[in-house]
């Protein structure tokens, strides 16, 4: 049974004269990691709001083999942006024990203390959330998210908004996730070189889902110039200098 | 000072007073936060023709103020979700809406209204038992719902999808809180009347806020400057023979303003804005 399973998705807002996404269809197999690439305005965060339920769409969404509605506590969501008051003085401690019950059992301590301590977030457990920088932000947000031991993890953008060290930090710690404690990961990212490394699944969208599969096989120069309109010449360096290290048929870059 | 306490009058406004200014400023931590004040500011006008109603038809006019309160509290939150409007030009068009009517309905009514005065400006030390029966209800109603539902209404206020997705029912959470917003802003109505309501539910979570270092330290200071500010102004009033509404806003203004030089002298002031803030933290809108 996959972990996720998106049958003929669309999503189509008031106003607009066509859907933001068109019957997109795809399954996520449990313990893998897919990413969902595509230009800017393409749909992917729609798709990843649409299967929280956070918006409006026709088609059927799955997850483990049921409802949304039935399986919010096996899905941990981390947004790309937050629109909060930064003067709020909410901590990292208390922001991260959000969406544990009021009176927590030793189950959601346990766990409490096991994202802090695979996050790295110990030292700022008190701090506001106002004052934290990128990478500190999109970990206490992932931890926020893992606290409740989720089984399938949505992340918008995890990359956007820190450095190159912060991306691969936060992408070895999907890895880690996936291998040693089986979560499925869905993301967005425009991060290709990152996708290439990382990815069981590469999911191109512009709209509609325009293929799928490993990324060795989906993201060559062709599809991307097809997906973006231009191929894009930073990924294409990387994924030569790739190839070269690897041979001329790669295996996956995992 | 303490002889005033063994007084009746004094008694029933000093009951008044804590009830009032302990849930007040307590779920005035979320109006402070959600940046909901104009909310409370219109549903206190609007609860002018509750008082309005209540004076024609000889009904307790808190009473009647407490009804249509709540009544516009339920009604907002459905506008709000259906209506391609913002809140505040929602609120912009039912606050003058509201206290218009209730000032025509009250030129309704014979002969010069004396309580009028009462209601918009308050008149704590006036608080009849069939008052204090009604603020006393309001509150014990209120403060229970609001310590059980503090943590889902501050994840709602801080990411309300974040709160869908851990399966919190975010719309029907939100309709719980306007409506007691809408129970304790009529309830300090008689306290500090509708003109200064805001001076219970804003300040004192104001204050809160520029000392607090958490959440939970706002949550615990601002019904502790919520009861103190009533309570000092309530002597105030007694003692130098001042309108106990304003005694009581004004004292709140003065503690917020100390609390404010307190903070700017300790340096803590403005830091948020000064540190090196995320950029992932989109300004809230």
């Amino acid at each position: 049974m996959p972990a996720l399973e998106v049958l003929d998705l669309t999503v189509h807002f008031e106003g607009q004269d066509r859907p933001a996404v068109d019957s997109v269809s795809f399954a996520v197999e449990e313990g893998t990691i897919a990413v969902l690439i595509g230009p800017n305005g393409c749909g992917k965060s729609t798709v990843l709001r649409a299967i929280l339920g956070l918006v409006p769409f026709r088609g059927t969404v799955r997850v483990f083999g049921g409802s949304v509605a039935d399986s919010y506590r096996k899905i941990g969501y981390v947004p790309q942006r937050l629109a909060f008051d930064q003067t709020l003085p909410l901590t990292v401690r208390e922001a991260i024990r959000m969406p544990l019950p009021r009176r927590p059992e030793s189950a959601d301590e346990d766990s409490f203390r096991h994202v802090v301590e695979i996050l790295g977030i110990e030292s700022i457990l008190d701090r506001p959330l106002g004052m934290l920088s990128g990478g500190q932000w999109k970990r206490s947000l992932m931890a926020r998210a893992l606290v409740t031991r989720p089984r399938l993890l949505l992340l918008d953008e995890p990359e956007a908004g820190i450095d190159v060290t912060g991306e691969q930090t936060i992408y070895g710690l999907f890895e880690h996730l996936v291998a040693q404690e089986r979560i499925t990961a869905l993301i967005c990212s425009h991060e290709l070189e990152l996708v290439t490394e990382y990815a069981d699944v590469v999911l191109c969208l512009n709209r509609r889902l325009l293929g799928s599969g490993a990324p060795e096989k989906v993201l060559t120069p062709e599809a991307l110039a097809s997906l973006f309109g231009a191929t894009p010449a930073l990924y294409l360096h990387h994924h030569e200098r790739h190839r070269d290290r690897q041979g001329p048929t790669p295996e996956s870059s995992r | 000072m303490t002889e005033a306490l063994t007084l009746p009058f004094f008694q029933r406004a000093l009951a008044a007073g804590l009830m009032v200014g302990l849930v007040t400023s307590f779920l005035g931590v979320f109006v402070v936060l959600r940046r909901s004040a104009f909310f409370g500011d219109a549903i206190a006008h609007a609860s002018l023709a509750g008082v309005a109603l209540g004076v024609v038809t000889g009904l307790p006019p808190l009473a009647a103020a407490a009804a249509f309160g709540v009544g516009i509290g339920f009604v907002l939150n459905r506008v709000e979700r259906r209506s391609r409007l913002p809140i505040d030009t929602i609120l912009g068009i039912v606050l003058p809406f509201s206290m218009g009517a209730g000032i025509l309905i009250l030129s309704l009514a014979p002969g010069y209204q004396p309580e009028l005065l009462s209601y918009l400006f308050g008149s704590i030390l006036a608080v009849s038992s069939a008052s204090l029966a009604v603020i006393a209800a309001i509150a014990v109603v209120v403060a229970p719902v609001v310590l059980r539902f503090r943590r889902s209404l501050s994840f709602v206020t801080f990411d309300p999808d974040g709160a869908r997705v851990a399966g919190i029912r975010v719309d029907r959470l939100l309709l719980v809180y306007q409506v007691l917003l809408a129970a304790v802003v009529v309830a300090s109505i008689k306290v500090v009347g509708i003109v200064l309501v805001n001076a219970l539910l804003v300040i004192p979570a104001a204050t809160a806020k520029l000392l607090a270092r958490s959440l939970e330290q706002m949550f615990l200071l601002a019904p502790i400057i919520g009861v103190g500010c009533v309570s000092a102004g309530l002597a105030a009033s007694y003692a130098l023979d001042l309108p106990s509404g304003p005694a009581i806003a004004v004292m709140s203004g003065l503690v917020f303003f100390a609390a404010w030089v307190c903070v700017l002298w300790r340096g803590r002031l403005g830091q948020p804005s000064r540190a090196p803030s995320s950029p992932l933290a989109a300004p809230k809108r």
